[in-house]
């Protein structure tokens, strides 16, 4: 088609100054949403100017043209196919409300990433334990030096309240906020290594759940079992299953990203992995909170047994909430649907 | 030349986008540079609205410092990750750096990205920043044939290039007052009738380019194509064509192939001569 551009220019221009306008008005208005009649005119207006940009990619003719018809294109589209959330749909406080039960119901839905996250996290427990039973000298290559090494003068330090860098409820707070973020980022990355196809999150729990092992063995066998315990469960009781569900969130992601580009499901996979990294996130800001201002008390203070039957109690607390709140029937919907839709 | 174009790789640096009506249209792509760029804007950003934070938070802590902490510790984190996601969530894609270097994270299919997918592309930065300086998710662009970081890879999402929005000026083409070949109208319809409209199209092409050619090799180009279409398309007089430089007579045949009133009246010129 020959094509003279200075009077087609001419002859189209107008139109695209509407179109232009009518984009910048969109984006002026804070609700972005059409009424009828705009509606109508944005569709006419991108059909054509559509058209007119066909007309103009043949070969090298005018590449400034083109790309600015590619662009007013390109906005029109984004606006004609995407429906934007209106600001009453997103501030519904509400609504932020129902994460206390989506979250449970997500876990649940995934709840077989979950067994895979324990399996792997059990083998590592299995090896950290078996190494130092029966072979003390692994000691040395599993564990931090000063740390964990000898239990009994560790235990001796700790309910002397020697070697206790928080001397005040202020210390712990602080200590709080910081194991809260730590633990919040190591979680993330353990869900965001799902990109490694699992490989990265597997290494990360495995690594955890090898130290775990490794620790309760060693304590046991000195006979601090009980301390140890009462150490490690008031916050473990949140903190060891919520780093299983980042686990979960990650080999979720891996087994996303192993699916074929169109049976991905992109937006409501992103919803059920951020629901995951919402909902292990609150569980850390109370493990991170229990960890620095109950945990860090020993047996003058506080009884073990206290200590111990608090930690209980909150895990079976967690067991109920993850187990029972929220819709029973989610399992079977999503995965039926998805199904159906992947034929 | 159909054939070269429907060959052509896709470079590296834009994608394209297929709409369902069947209308094709690039997004150039941002690389990793100025992508960079924005980032240290953010971060400068946050850094000092966070210094401002922390100075507030000083305050109002005054008398429990280990409280103040914590909260600066969390905020300082929770704004980490929400600057980038909120903005970009609900400001359509653009951060403030990204808005200064003209930058847009889109959906892959060349839509608005939805909030989640603005949540999960930040938080995948704990990923993307191993082992420092964002070393991972560098490697993730270069290696990616939409640039994509894992981030992006994982949120199906896209930073685009967006310069502003400014129709093309075209300046006023050399039209002049008079074509001598209008003079020949038997010979300027030869003309219409036998050019296709890809060899229209170089002529445009080669008079619209004037100013991006180098002299020599304007004249050696507008040498050829009035050779060409003087021996092989239509054939003025010689003591017409002597008369008329390279370009000039390029110009007079691409008003000929155009200007439709022009057209119209040699036409014109054509009936009458017929009756």
């Amino acid at each position: 088609m020959i094509l003279d551009l200075e009077r087609f220019q001419a002859q189209e221009r107008p139109r695209w100054t509407r179109l232009e306008s009518l984009l910048a008005q969109l984006d002026s208005r804070p609700d972005r949403l059409l009424r009828p009649a705009e509606a109508e005119q944005l569709q006419e207006l991108y059909a054509q100017t559509a058209s007119d940009l066909n007309r103009v990619t043949h070969g090298s003719l005018a590449p400034e043209l083109r790309q600015y018809l590619e662009r007013l294109v390109a906005r029109a589209y984004g606006e004609l196919y995407y429906a934007r959330p209106t600001r009453s749909e997103l501030w519904q406080p509400r609504g932020w409300l129902r994460i206390f039960t989506a979250f449970p119901e997500a876990f649940r839905r995934q709840s077989r990433y979950f067994a895979l996250a324990v399996l792997v996290t059990f083998l590592g427990c299995a090896l950290g334990g078996l190494a130092v039973r029966y072979d003390p000298a692994s000691v040395d290559v599993l564990l931090p030096a000063d740390y964990l090494r000898n239990p009994g003068l560790r235990v001796r330090q700790e309910e002397k309240g020697q070697n206790r860098r928080l001397d005040s409820a202020q210390e712990e707070a602080a200590f709080s906020g910081e194991l809260i973020t730590h633990n919040i980022e190591v979680s993330l990355l353990t869900a965001g290594l799902g990109v490694t196809f699992g490989i990265g999150t597997a290494l990360l729990l495995f690594e955890n759940g090898l130290l775990l092992g490794a620790v309760a063995v060693r304590y046991t066998q000195q006979g601090f079992g009980l301390f140890v315990t009462a150490w490690l469960l008031p916050h473990g009781a949140f903190e060891i299953p919520s780093i299983l569900i980042a686990g979960q969130a990650g080999f979720y992601l891996a087994r996303l990203l192993l699916r074929r580009r169109e049976d991905r499901y992109v937006r409501e996979s992103m919803r059920e992995w951020l629901l995951l990294i919402a909902g292990l996130a609150m569980m850390l800001v109370w493990a991170g909170l229990m960890e620095a201002f109950f945990s860090q008390h020993h047996a003058p203070v506080l009884a073990y047994g206290f200590k111990v039957a608090v930690g209980a109690a909150e895990l079976v607390l967690l067991t109920v909430y993850l187990l029972l709140i929220g819709r029973r029937e989610t399992a079977a919907v999503p995965s039926a649907t998805i199904a159906v839709g992947s034929k | 030349m159909k054939d070269l174009e429907t060959k052509r790789l896709p470079t590296s640096t834009e994608l394209t986008i297929a709409t369902p009506e069947g209308v094709l249209f690039r997004l150039p792509l941002a690389g990793p540079a100025s992508r960079l760029y924005a980032m240290l804007v953010d971060t400068a950003i946050v850094l000092a609205g966070l210094n401002g934070l922390g100075y507030l938070v000083y305050l109002i802590f005054a008398k429990v410092p280990g409280f103040g902490a914590m909260t600066i510790t969390l905020l300082e984190f929770a704004i980490g990750f929400a600057y980038g996601a909120l903005l970009e969530g609900f400001w359509n894609g653009q951060t403030v750096g990204k808005r200064l270097f003209h930058l847009r994270v889109t959906d892959e299919s060349g839509l608005p990205l939805r909030i989640e997918q603005a949540w999960v592309r930040n938080l995948m930065r704990v990923v993307d920043a191993l082992p420092l300086a964002y070393l991972v998710g560098g490697a993730s662009v270069l290696s990616s044939p939409v640039m994509q970081r894992f981030g992006d890879r994982v949120a199906g999402t896209l930073v685009v290039r967006e310069a502003p929005l400014a129709a093309p000026y075209e300046e006023a083409s050399n039209q002049q007052k008079y074509n001598s070949f209008t003079e020949y109208p038997a010979i300027a319809i030869r003309l219409r009738r036998a050019a296709t409209p890809d060899l229209a199209g170089l002529i445009q092409d080669a008079l619209r380019r004037r100013n991006e050619l180098a002299p020599y090799a304007r004249r050696e180009i507008y040498r050829e194509v009035a050779a060409y279409l003087q021996a092989e398309i239509a054939r003025f007089p010689d003591e017409l064509v002597e008369m008329l430089s390279d370009e000039q007579y390029l110009n007079n045949a691409i008003d000929v192939l155009f200007r439709d009133q022009r057209l119209s009246r040699v036409q014109t010129c054509v009936t009458e001569l017929v009756k």
